[in-house]
């Protein structure tokens, strides 16, 4: 039976931002919380973050190039300062520098506020917090939890919130947003298990629903990661920004695309071409393979399409990680190692181990402030009781390119900002908006017209399409002319392809039939994100006639600060996508911009 | 030798239309890539859609996938297919047991997840904000890692003999997170905690059997984690002070004897 369910706040995803906010915003006395995610809450993609999350604690530093532990008392050479700039350089000065700041200020307090809360970081022998470098930063800040770090952060903060009361509903899929006259009043979803729909009503709604790596054919992102919130907060008329800036990570297991994590390089793994050369002294002499990943995933693509790839089909890169020794591998990186075993068939203690870049992090999504409030325009206007963090948010600190260590902190640090700014909103009166609208009745249509009869007769229209062939299409589409390397001749090319699938999704028919925890129905849902998102993208791309970050157009090969340091809104509008644009918050006395090299 | 046709078998079963379950063969071509997540992700989008499972990170963190291969619990999405296939290039595959059933290979897991909350999984750090963090030696994360890595997919807890007749016991999953949090020395409410598993839902239930170790596909010892329960409960009742270093002299868990106490 459809029923209607009230809470004061209503949380859509629990990885670490999702549970951060309901964590904090229970603990400050908002009793009535509900979470809703599609995977059970300890399955969520924050869990596969390996490397770390940044944050400068002084713990280690770099001396003459090995590191050290720094005695207690003496000072380090690391400073919020430093991560600063190190992540507005990475973000290609696309990132907003006060956003910026405000995160790289919370960092060290969130990692000791996790480490006190029952993380079991890995450490120093002194018994303090074990750092490593990573790749765009200038000192070894990538606190660690051997190579499993995601893993930690989230397995704590969901059981801190189960302490503190929170309210979750497992395996519950978000199907509409509801906003009426500029009041954001909940959500409709599926519960999974039944199928059943049901308005949930709420005084706020938060979404902290992931990235949209799903999107591209090789990526390391889990199957979860549809961009199902980006896509509806769209649909409801919540405009995007900067959403043509996907990174893709250098180092994905070749063909598999799964993550081998930065640390491989940070614990000072080398990448080699078919020759055996470490090309990256051609395209990074002084930071080379640590350089940002942009800049890495690039120099590996410009080796495969100049012919010194490796594999058989030439598309991979060797990561050797042999000379760190087997001690240090099995210390530091005993997740990666199984993962090469598992899937190459590697030991890389004995091995180089075959990878590829591959679709990892959307720079894009829903634009807010630095306490996740939504706003929707260049004016930072607030949607009223819509808030967003993490991966499906663009604060923007990552600005065109992200750094690596920077995910978990950011889906922490404005989690937990957000979580803040929600029990104030509650606790500031904030009401139950009445909803007598149909959206429960609308999604029931979509769903059923995917299970239709008279649809999978062909209904006069055509041909009736399967959705696993659209999805592929798509993600090849999106792999081959919106991917590492992008022109306007791709780009129009994977615009028109994005077109006809749209037209041919019509047609799409589901074959299961039960109402009962039925994949093939969630799988049709989430490729319609995927193709209502793709279009964003991609005119997102194709307008922006520079490079950027991780948005290269050989076309366009230089940044252009002077047209283009602004951040792209996508609008969701009956003719399709109407771009505009917003200015980048620049401290220009502190930070002006500057050439990006390494 | 890839690159041939193997057979997947898999127990189908939707309770909303099915009197009981039923066995149904997929013929799938076998590559160099092939896991048997990959392969179930084929036949549902080849050849049968309602095929019903879970899976998200295809890495073995998520815990989603984990599944009765061959007769045996594992995660499926870093199983290379070949590896499970027998001499007729054949592989069974069923939903975790010992569980209802929702659907073909998704077992419902409310009982598990309802012992993982009874636990009080999470760590009750003193009050009081604190400027830098609690100090820990390298073999004390060591001794911790052992359980911290257990990523809650159930392998152990389905394959557990006395999970089968008596969903009251805690299970291996959830003493291995009590055992994780006994240890801690941040916690403080170890007591408490010991009081929650010591008894007969808890660690003096195990029959140390040890599927539970043998299934964990993370290479995780829940058993040896109960036996240590179960030792600090019988021996101390309440543990004091002097826990800090008692529970030191416990690590290496490894020389923990397995059989060292309970009924």
């Amino acid at each position: 039976m459809t029923e209607t369910i009230t809470h004061d706040v209503i949380i859509v995803g629990a990885g670490l931002a999702g549970s951060w906010a309901a964590m904090v915003a229970s603990r400050e006395g908002v009793t009535n919380i509900g979470v809703l995610s599609k995977v059970y809450p300890l399955r969520s993609h924050s869990g596969a973050a390996q490397g770390g999350i940044a944050g400068a604690l002084n713990n280690i530093r770099s001396v003459d190039g090995k590191l050290e532990s720094v005695p207690v008392g003496e000072s380090g050479d690391d400073s919020i300062e430093s991560h600063m700039f190190d992540t507005i350089k990475g973000s290609d000065w696309l990132g907003d520098q006060d956003s910026i700041e405000v995160m790289v200020n919370d960092a060290p307090g969130i990692i000791y506020e996790y480490e006190r809360m029952g993380c079991v970081f890995s450490r120093l022998e002194d018994g303090r917090i074990a750092q490593r470098r990573f790749g765009g930063h200038s000192s070894p800040r990538a606190n660690y939890a051997a190579d499993w770090t995601g893993h930690v952060l989230l397995h704590t903060i969901h059981e801190q919130a189960l302490r503190h009361g929170v309210r979750f509903y497992s395996e519950w899929q978000m199907m509409e947003l509801i906003i009426e006259d500029g009041v954001c009043r909940g959500v409709v979803a599926m519960d999974i298990l039944t199928g059943e729909l049901h308005v949930m009503r709420a005084k706020a709604v938060m979404f902290a629903t992931g990235g949209y790596g799903r999107v591209y054919q090789i990526t390391s992102n889990a199957t979860a990661n549809t961009g199902d919130g980006v896509a509806i907060a769209y649909n409801a008329g919540v405009p995007l920004l900067d959403m043509e800036f996907v990174q893709f990570h250098p180092t994905g297991i070749y063909k598999h695309g799964i993550l081998m994590s930065e640390a491989c390089r940070g614990e000072g793994g080398y990448l080699l071409n078919a020759n055996g050369e470490r090309f990256m002294e051609n395209y990074a002499p002084d930071k080379m393979e640590l350089a940002p990943r942009d800049l890495v995933s690039r120099s590996e693509q410009t080796e495969i399409n100049e012919g010194r790839g490796i594999g058989d089909d030439k598309q991979g890169i060797y990561l050797d990680l042999r000379h760190l020794g087997a001690e240090r591998i099995m210390e530091r990186l005993p997740q990666v190692r199984e993962i090469a075993m598992s899937f190459l068939g590697v030991d890389i203690i004995d091995e180089p181990a075959p990878i590829q870049p591959t679709a990892h992090y959307s720079m894009g999504g829903i634009p807010t402030d630095v306490n996740g409030q939504v706003v929707i325009d260049a004016d930072n206007t607030p949607l009223h009781g819509f808030f967003a963090a993490g991966e499906c948010a663009a604060v923007s600190v990552h600005g065109a390119n992200r750094l690596g260590t920077n995910s978990l902190l950011e889906a922490s640090v404005f989690g937990r900002r957000a979580g803040y700014a929600i029990a104030e909103f509650i606790k500031g009166g904030a009401k139950l908006h009445p909803y007598s609208g149909d959206g429960v009745s609308r999604q029931r249509e979509r769903l059923d017209n995917f299970m239709s009869k008279s649809r999978q007769n062909g209904n006069g229209r055509g041909q009736p399409e399967q959705v696993a062939a659209i999805a592929a299409e798509l993600k090849q589409n999106m792999t081959d002319n919106c991917g590492i390397y992008r022109t306007e001749e791709k780009l129009l090319i994977a615009r028109e392809k994005v077109r006809e699938l749209r037209e041919r999704f019509k047609r799409v028919v589901v074959m299961d039939s039960s109402q009962r925890f039925n994949t093939e129905l969630l799988t049709a849902v989430e490729t319609e994100h995927l193709l209502t998102f793709s279009e964003v993208i991609i005119e997102g791309a194709l307008n922006r006639t520079e490079s950027r970050g991780a948005h290269f157009r050989t076309d366009y090969p230089k940044r252009n600060d002077e047209q283009w340091m602004k951040h792209t809104l996508a609008q969701n509008t009956p003719e399709g996508v109407a771009l505009s644009y917003k200015p980048v918050h620049i401290f220009w006395d502190r930070y002006p911009p500057q050439e990006r090299k390494y | 030798m890839t690159n041939r046709t193997v057979t997947v078998s898999i127990k189908r079963y939707n309770p909303e239309t099915d009197k009981k379950p039923y066995w149904q063969d997929f013929q799938v071509e076998l590559t160099a890539e092939t896991t048997l997540l990959s392969a179930l992700e084929d036949i549902k989008s080849d050849q049968d859609g309602s095929l019903t499972f879970r899976r998200s990170c295809r890495h073995a963190i998520c815990g989603s996938c984990a599944m009765m291969v061959n007769r045996a619990n594992m995660l499926v999405c870093d199983l290379p297919l070949e590896k499970v296939l027998d001499k007729n290039d054949r592989v069974t595959v069923e939903p975790l047991p010992y569980q209802p059933v929702i659907r073909d290979l998704v077992a419902d897991q409310s009982s598990f997840w309802k012992q993982y909350e009874r636990v009080k999984p999470w760590l009750v750090p003193p009050e009081g904000e604190h400027q830098r963090e609690f100090r820990m030696t390298p073999e004390e994360v060591k001794a911790l890692e052992h359980a911290e890595m257990c990523i809650m997919c159930g392998a152990c807890y389905s394959s557990c003999p006395i999970i089968a007749g008596n969903k009251e016991y805690i299970g291996p999953h959830a003493l291995l997170k009590a055992f994780m949090r006994v240890l801690d020395p941040r916690d403080t409410i170890p007591e408490e905690r010991l009081d929650i598993v010591c008894n007969t839902e808890g660690a003096y239930r195990c029959h140390k059997v040890l599927n539970c170790t043998q299934a964990c596909p993370k290479g995780l010892d829940p058993a040896k984690a109960i036996a240590v329960l179960a030792n600090l409960g019988f021996r101390t009742g309440k543990i004091s002070q002097e826990r800090m270093e008692r529970l030191r002299s416990l690590i290496p868990a490894d020389e923990i004897p397995v059989k060292a106490a309970g009924d």
